[in-house]
């Protein structure tokens, strides 16, 4: 029976980057992934880096607005993160921070984005709002449609795939056990610590990370734990290579957009469009299985891109893919330790790869001994009354 | 065109061909679908009305099929649909089927209670040193050229590969005016022979498929174009284009090269409705899999000729019209023992064609035969991804692993070329290869948006 410090279920963003933390803080980790390192939402989504509200937030009454504004402490670590994270792990991530516009088409739109803009400022986060022409004069991309834009210096995106390997790679680097096609076969809490199995190993730890996305809650459930994170799909899409010409993350507050040019060429749209989850035989959702596009999912993204930015019109696409990921009952993140049971951690629920890299830096500083407050916010605590008939 | 069908046909080839003649008089609403104007698939592949030519694919191989295509021309009552590629095969809520189109007129939408996938197949993609110079093809694509643009694409050409296919296109290569400077198998001669030898019923029955490529070669070597065996391409060279290939042998001056090492079904659309696939032949590619009756494992989605393995135009036929007898019985047209009737004699030839491909393919199979590449050679032209790129991520890793790591397939052609090589590279038989996306041909974004 192998021992560790600290054993992480999930080989995405959160877990690998958790595991370098604590790999280097002389940890010993071993870290569990079903399939291939960051083959799920970590390496399927766009690689966003955005830190204004988002526009769920927005669309969901003022209590919701108000609580998710509060999470701006953790977008300003993020974007410290971000900015030193390249040299941090010593890699190229196409990290590219030069700005993001979060556009309105309509008066009413333009009131959103005030009042977004003013709860912004209001948490210390340097937003400002543009009208049309000036988000033009940086934007010049941009359709006369456009009235205003909130505008956010440091938003911008960085190549998903990289970023999941580069961590994977300096944690294996620094002494943690990555296994991969190695998917979780049982779960259990002991006196101390846990016992996690899979196909061929069976292997204690002190401590417990669960950050695999839309199966998280799965493996909760091996813990008799309840955990609110639901799985949803969504549409991504890629263009041909293009000539550089779109510097920033575009994202609309009344329509379901997110626009960015990678370091290739390729401009990648999304924005949240759903896509069909499978089904199990039995009728539950298979978050394993491809999700199924919808047509009006893909026809009402490239109508929201062209709207935006007309010059993508002209262009190919050449792939659609659909992803997995999870929400929480809340809609905030679940990051921080089961108060319930001491020692096992989850992380999911959303937006972890603008803050992945901040969840799993404060979760390695908390076990460590040293508090992270910031994640107070998102702890699995307000989610306790949930296990009280758990045991 | 209309917005329902009962019945549509993807790919108007001698497969689908063959389906729609062995539906007529059913009264079923039936659409061919194709991305060339006219039908005819790759091997009648036909040429611009304008050309008036004349003559033309006149030799007797193609008899058959030509008096096929001509019954095909004739039928009315069915939407031909040529000019289209079909980017989307999908199920809608109803159990029909949904295909996203696109052509000249844009992106269109048509339903489908059955769909039938007779898509055919395409030549494999070898890369090896110098094979992005201008001036390489594959041999198929020469044979495109001359059969339906009446040119060719070059002056002296060198042919290379294990597929004895290259003899024929030798043959119409210089029946076309051009000159070709050799013809190289990478097998021996004694192998292929060999191979001939252990099936000598197979040969023997099928000894009209095996006389054209006989005829071909008799005819080659009167006009003093080398036939040579046990010659192993080792790179392409050139500086702005083509100048001559290296071989095991030496090196041969060229303007243009055509490979031809085999050939891969098309396999994108089966494959996007999620039917069952099979590694399809020693070439390497994906093939459908089907029952006695065509059908996938898919509910409604038949496919048949070389999506379900690449067999000859002769085995597509075959299948074409027990596809059409399936489906026919499917909808409640013809009753079991009808249609076993009806298909009983193509059954016996299409066993006999299939026996035939299974030889072809043992004496075609480029395993072990495919050329060297080098560090630099570039594996995924789309994405100029090269071997010594992929080398680092060949850890154990899944092919879509792969693609996330390198790009490799990530470009326009979603991996149709560079597939293979990544499998064979993996060795890892048990990988599905890449996912398939949407779209199955790259289509402009202001075709697929919502109406403003």
């Amino acid at each position: 029976m192998r021992k560790a410090d600290v054993l992480i279920v999930g080989g995405g963003l959160v877990g690998c980057a958790t595991a370098w933390h604590l790999a280097r803080g002389g940890a010993q980790v071993t870290l569990l992934e079903a399939g291939d390192i960051g083959m799920g939402a970590s390496g399927q989504n766009a690689g966003s880096l955005h830190f204004q509200l988002e526009r769920r937030f927005l669309e969901n009454g003022e209590a919701l607005a108000e609580q998710a504004a509060r999470t701006a402490a953790l977008s300003r670590l993020a974007i410290d993160d971000w900015r030193g994270l390249e040299a941090e792990l010593g890699a190229d991530l196409h990290v590219v921070m030069d700005g993001g516009l979060m556009v309105a088409e309509t008066a009413e739109q333009v009131g959103v984005l005030e009042r977004k803009i003013a709860r912004e400022n209001a948490e210390g986060l340097a937003t400002r709002l543009l009208d049309g022409d000036e988000a033009r004069a940086i934007a010049p991309y941009l359709s006369a449609g456009i009235l205003a834009a909130g505008f956010s210096g440091d938003e911008g995106h960085a190549d998903a795939r990289a970023v999941t390997r580069a961590f994977a790679e300096a944690a294996a680097h620094a002494g943690a056990i990555l296994r991969m096609r190695s998917p979780v076969t049982s779960a259990r809490r002991l006196d101390r610590g846990f016992e996690i199995a899979c196909a061929d190993e069976t292997l204690q730890g002190d401590r417990l990370v669960i950050a695999c996305g839309a199966w998280t809650a799965q493996i909760c459930a091996r813990l008799n734990l309840h955990m609110p994170l639901f799985p949803v799909a969504l549409l991504m899409n890629a263009t041909e290579r293009t000539a550089k010409g779109l510097r920033h993350l575009v994202q609309h507050v009344g329509r379901r957009l997110s626009m960015k040019q990678t370091h290739a060429g390729n401009i990648l749209i999304g924005g949240g469009w759903p896509a069909r989850l499978a089904q199990a035989p039995d009728g539950t959702f298979d978050p394993r299985r491809r999700p199924e596009m919808i047509a009006a999912s893909l026809a009402g993204n490239m109508r929201a891109a062209i709207d935006t930015a007309p010059f993508v019109a002209k262009l190919n696409l050449i792939r659609s893919w659909t992803g997995v990921t999870a929400i929480s009952a809340d809609q905030l993140p679940i990051v921080g330790e089961v108060p319930s049971m001491p020692g096992c951690w989850v992380a999911g629920g959303g937006s972890a790869f603008t803050l992945g890299p901040t969840f799993a830096r404060l979760m390695a500083q908390a076990m460590g001994g040293r508090a992270a407050p910031e994640l107070d916010i998102v702890s699995p605590a307000r989610f306790e009354h949930l296990n009280s008939f758990m045991g | 065109m209309a917005e329902r069908y009962d019945l549509a046909i993807v790919g108007g080839g001698p497969a689908g061909q063959a389906a729609a003649l062995a539906l007529q008089g059913h009264g079923l609403a039936v659409a061919v679908i194709d991305e060339q104007p006219h039908p005819g698939g790759q091997i009648l592949r036909q040429p611009p009305r304008e050309f008036g030519v004349t003559g033309w694919m006149g030799g007797k191989v193609y008899a058959a099929l030509r008096r096929q295509l001509g019954q095909f021309e004739a039928l009315s009552g069915l939407d031909w649909l040529g000019g289209r590629s079909v980017l989307g095969l999908s199920r809608s809520s109803d159990a029909s089927f949904v295909l996203t189109l696109s052509g000249r007129s844009g992106v269109e939408t048509l339903r489908a209670r059955r769909v039938l996938l007779a898509t055919g197949c395409q030549d494999l993609a070898v890369p090896l040193p110098g094979w992005t110079l201008p001036g390489v093809y594959a041999a198929g694509g020469i044979q495109a050229f001359v059969k339906s643009q009446q040119i060719v694409p070059g002056k002296r050409i060198v042919l290379a590969g294990t597929h004895p296919l290259q003899l024929l296109i030798a043959d119409q290569i210089v029946a076309a005016g051009a000159s070709v400077s050799a013809v190289m198998f990478a097998q021996s001669r004694q192998a292929m022979a060999r191979l001939l030898a252990e099936s000598p019923l197979v040969a023997a029955r099928q000894a009209s498929a095996l006389l054209p490529a006989g005829a071909a070669m008799a005819r080659l070597r009167r006009r003093g174009v080398p036939v040579r065996f046990g010659e192993s391409l080792l790179g392409i060279v050139g500086g702005e284009r083509v100048e001559g290939v290296r071989s095991s042998a030496g090196e041969t001056a060229c303007d243009a090269v055509g490979l031809c090492y085999g050939f891969v079904p098309q396999s994108a659309l089966p494959r996007m409705a999620g039917a069952g696939m099979r590694a399809a032949g020693p070439a390497g590619g994906w093939a459908a899999e089907c029952d006695a009756w065509q059908r996938t494992s898919v509910a409604g989605l038949y496919a048949a000729g070389e999506t379900t393995g690449v067999a000859g135009a002769a085995a597509a036929q075959c299948a074409g019209r027990i596809a059409g007898a399936g489906i026919a019985l499917d909808l409640g047209l013809l009753a079991p023992g009808a249609a076993e009737r009806r298909v009983a004699g193509v059954r016996r030839a299409h066993a006999k064609h299939l026996k035939f491909a299974a030889l072809l393919d043992r004496i075609a199979d480029p395993t072990g035969h495919f050329p060297v590449m080098a560090p630099s050679t570039i594996v995924c032209r789309c994405e100029a991804v090269r071997l010594a790129d992929l080398v680092s991520c060949l850890d154990g890793r899944s092919a879509n692993a792969v693609k996330l790591a390198s790009r490799c397939g990530m470009g326009p052609c979603q991996g149709r070329n560079c597939e293979p090589t990544l499998l064979r590279l993996l060795g890892d038989r048990a990988d599905p290869g890449f996912s398939a996306r949407f779209p199955a041909r790259p289509v402009m974004l202001g075709d697929l948006a919502a109406p403003e």
